[in-house]
């Protein structure tokens, strides 16, 4: 079990921005991942005034992004009102991307590498990569590799297909089980006996937070308008439980299935970011600090042979994390759940209240027990906001910070589950 | 002066139909000077697949607010307009773009709705013939957030006595440090024809540029402006004001510098300064300033 370190600097979360999140292919369909997040940054540059400032260092990536986009945090800091000697570097980690930037700009200002950073990222699913016909590509290359033209007529010409056309599109399918997540979540819903009333009503209560979230104007300081949207596309204030009871299973049995496609986010488009620093590196500029990030754990299950829940990973790097920080899972005013369907909140959630799980998977000699759920997602998750893989991570640790800021002080959870059977989660203080 | 406001944008494929017969003898009528009246649209919504075909060829970032310059790319069908109007007293086709100024009093955003309003000036002595300027002027509501000025010259006739204009606060060509080269492809044109509208024939092929004595197609001046904006775009204030003077035209495919400096930070010398050339022989196309307002 690692330790934390004892020399470790504070971080603290000052603030976050992100622009309004919207359904794929709808108002931001025409927008490019470096046009959103950039977006995204200059709001927050704008909100705490660093303009032409230069910032220790800049983490991001995208889930989807094209091979041009290999330098995309950089490109993205080099169109912002930041200073151009910001540095900058992608991260990639499926719809973990978010968190674990924040968490490796958290871990550069602990050991005092830098002072400040921004975190965040951003991904579309409307103007999404294709790629070229795999057979296609292989036999340009083929072509490429010879040095005269006739050479790379002959490498051509004769294998050329019509159906070569047909380019590859990317898809939400795990490489090693040919699953979707959603079927691989609808597997999970049925093992651990998720119901399809509790799915509902947990989707409920997160259009239900978000609506009122907007309601009070709270999301004022998170938020900067783009293309003319200021609220989440996908939310909807006016659901009803009939209504969301209404909809057809769309993963697992279509009969009996449990999942639809109010209980589960849709593809999405939108980014987000993060500043973080140091307490003196915040008051030298007149800012407030809102919570400190406090620690991070990642984990990962073999959901391949030993057929753990694709998205169950975070369910074991929770008690890994509160073992090392001295806390137990009742100990946080805060829980914020990355909301990928309802179906693996609430599975995770059951699995913490497992005996068997806890003891025998988890390691444990007691169940981790339950969470009060009054304290789960409370201004909406990613079942209202929707989920743009990547800029999940930042909507929710600015959104957590502020929360403790205007609780006064407090702690809260975040997890988040990611593709390849990952799990990201953190601690923030205050 | 009159104002007329129209109720929709001109096609701009039908005024170009309308320019090129004012080329012909058959065009009459002609007035002396510039027609002193104001051609207006009102309530212009910006479509965002446009606007976004728009930065994907001139290399903004779509951000909230408007590149600067779009507004006047919106303007493009009434400037046509008033210049194929029939007692207009130059033909269109044969206009020289010289010069183009526009002030932005405040950014733009995506979603307001503006007004275009475009006259133009009385004629003015110029050295090598007659200039006359387009102005545009861009309201949200009441509020004016932008002007832009687009100088044209109709060759022949100069008055020596008239001195070349030197864009105000300009380096000479050449003076500026070169910072990136830019590959301008052979459908350059074309591509910003679809996208501002501008099909003026100069721009599309090497043919049809050639019926206008250029040896090949030319990049569109406006695109060149665009370019250089794109590249400021982080790098200059919200309230601003740049000015570009069009030198010798760009011919397509092409190989461009582009230079700029930063000024110093005195209230009234801060700025950028811009320049785009020709990669191999420095010739000079544009020459650019931007300053603060």
């Amino acid at each position: 079990m690692a330790a934390k370190s004892a020399s470790a600097r504070d971080v603290w979360v000052i603030g976050g921005n992100r622009i309004p999140f919207a359904r794929s292919n709808g108002p931001y369909s025409h927008a490019s991942n470096q046009d959103m997040f950039t977006a995204a940054v200059d709001g927050l540059v704008e909100r705490y005034g660093l303009e032409g400032q230069r910032v220790g260092d800049f983490a991001g990536g995208a889930v989807l992004k094209f091979a041009r986009e290999l330098n995309l945090s950089r490109e993205v800091v080099l169109g912002s009102k930041l200073a151009p000697e910001t540095p900058a570097f992608d991260v990639g980690q499926a719809c973990g991307t978010g968190l674990e930037a924040a968490i490796l700009i958290a871990n550069k200002i602990a050991l005092g590498q830098i002072d400040s950073g921004i975190a965040g990222g951003t991904d579309t699913t409307s103007d999404a990569p294709i790629e070229l016909n795999e057979d296609l590509r292989k036999i340009l290359m083929d072509a490429n590799r010879q040095k005269s033209v006739g050479g790379q007529l002959k490498t051509l010409l004769p294998r050329l297909r019509p159906g070569m056309i047909k380019p590859e599109i990317p898809v939400n399918r795990e490489a090693r089980t040919g699953l979707s997540m959603g079927e691989h979540t609808a597997i999970t819903a049925a093992e651990w006996d998720i119901t399809r009333e509790a799915q509902d009503e947990l989707t409920f209560h997160s259009h239900k937070n978000l609506a009122a979230a907007y309601e009070r104007g709270w999301q004022e300081d998170l938020i900067t308008p783009y293309l003319g949207v200021e609220v989440d596309g996908n939310m909807r204030a006016d659901t009803t439980l009939e209504k969301l009871a209404k909809l057809k299973p769309v993963f697992g049995d279509r009969e009996t299935g449990t999942m639809t496609a109010a209980n589960s986010t849709p593809l999405s488009d939108g980014a987000s970011a993060v500043l973080m620093g140091t307490e003196e590196w915040a008051k030298e500029r007149g800012l407030t600090p809102r919570a400190r990030f406090v620690d991070a754990e990642t984990a990962a299950v073999d959901y391949i042979v030993k057929q753990e829940g694709l998205l169950l990973a975070p369910a074991y790097a929770v008690p890994r994390m509160l073992k090392r920080n001295g806390l137990t899972l009742q100990d946080f005013d805060f829980y914020e759940i990355h909301e990928a369907f309802a179906a693996q909140v609430l599975a995770t959630l059951k699995a913490w209240e497992d005996e068997a799980f806890c003891k025998q998977r988890l390691g444990l000699d007691e169940p981790l027990g339950s969470i009060d759920r009054s304290k789960l997602n409370v201004y909406g998750g990613s079942l209202a906001a929707a989920h743009p893989f990547a800029a999940t991570g930042g909507r929710i640790i600015a959104n957590l910070a502020k929360m403790l800021e205007e609780k006064g002080s407090g702690r809260g959870l975040i997890s988040i589950c990611a593709a390849g059977g990952q799990g990201v989660v953190a601690i923030l203080e205050r | 002066m009159s104002i007329e406001t129209l109720q929709s944008s001109p096609s701009s494929g039908s005024l170009y139909l309308k320019a090129a017969l004012g080329m012909t003898p058959l065009a009459r009528g002609r007035g002396k000077d510039v027609p002193q009246r104001t051609l207006q649209l009102e309530n212009i919504a910006v479509d965002s697949a446009k606007l976004a075909d728009y930065c994907r060829v001139t290399e903004f970032t779509m951000r909230d607010t408007l590149p600067p310059i779009y507004p006047n790319t919106l303007a493009f069908p009434l400037h046509m307009k008033v210049l194929t109007a029939g007692d207009f007293p130059f033909p269109a086709i044969g206009l020289v773009h010289v010069e183009n100024t526009i002030t932005q009093h405040r950014p733009v955003k995506t979603d307001e709705r503006l007004t275009l309003s475009v006259r133009a000036t009385p004629i003015a002595p110029h050295a090598k013939g007659r200039q006359f300027t387009m102005i545009t002027e861009v309201s949200v509501g009441d509020e004016l957030v932008q002007v832009a000025e687009s100088t044209y010259l109709k060759r022949g006739g100069g008055d020596k006595n008239t001195a070349a204009q030197r864009p105000e606060g300009a380096g000479a060509p050449g003076e500026l440090p070169q910072i990136a080269e830019w590959k301008l492809p052979g459908d350059l044109g074309r591509r910003y024809a679809s996208v501002s509208g501008d099909r003026n024939p100069i721009h599309m092929y090497d043919l049809t540029a050639k019926a206008f004595g250029f040896p090949r197609a030319i990049a569109h001046g406006m695109w060149t402006k665009a370019r250089c904006l794109a590249a400021l775009d982080n790098r200059r204030p919200d309230a601003f004001k740049v000015h570009v003077a069009f030198r010798r035209p760009v011919l397509l495919p092409a190989k461009v510098a582009f230079a700029v400096a930063e000024r110093g930070d005195d209230a009234d010398q801060s700025g950028l300064d811009f320049a785009v050339r020709d990669v191999k022989k420095g010739t000079p196309h544009l020459d650019g300033t931007l300053r603060p307002l």
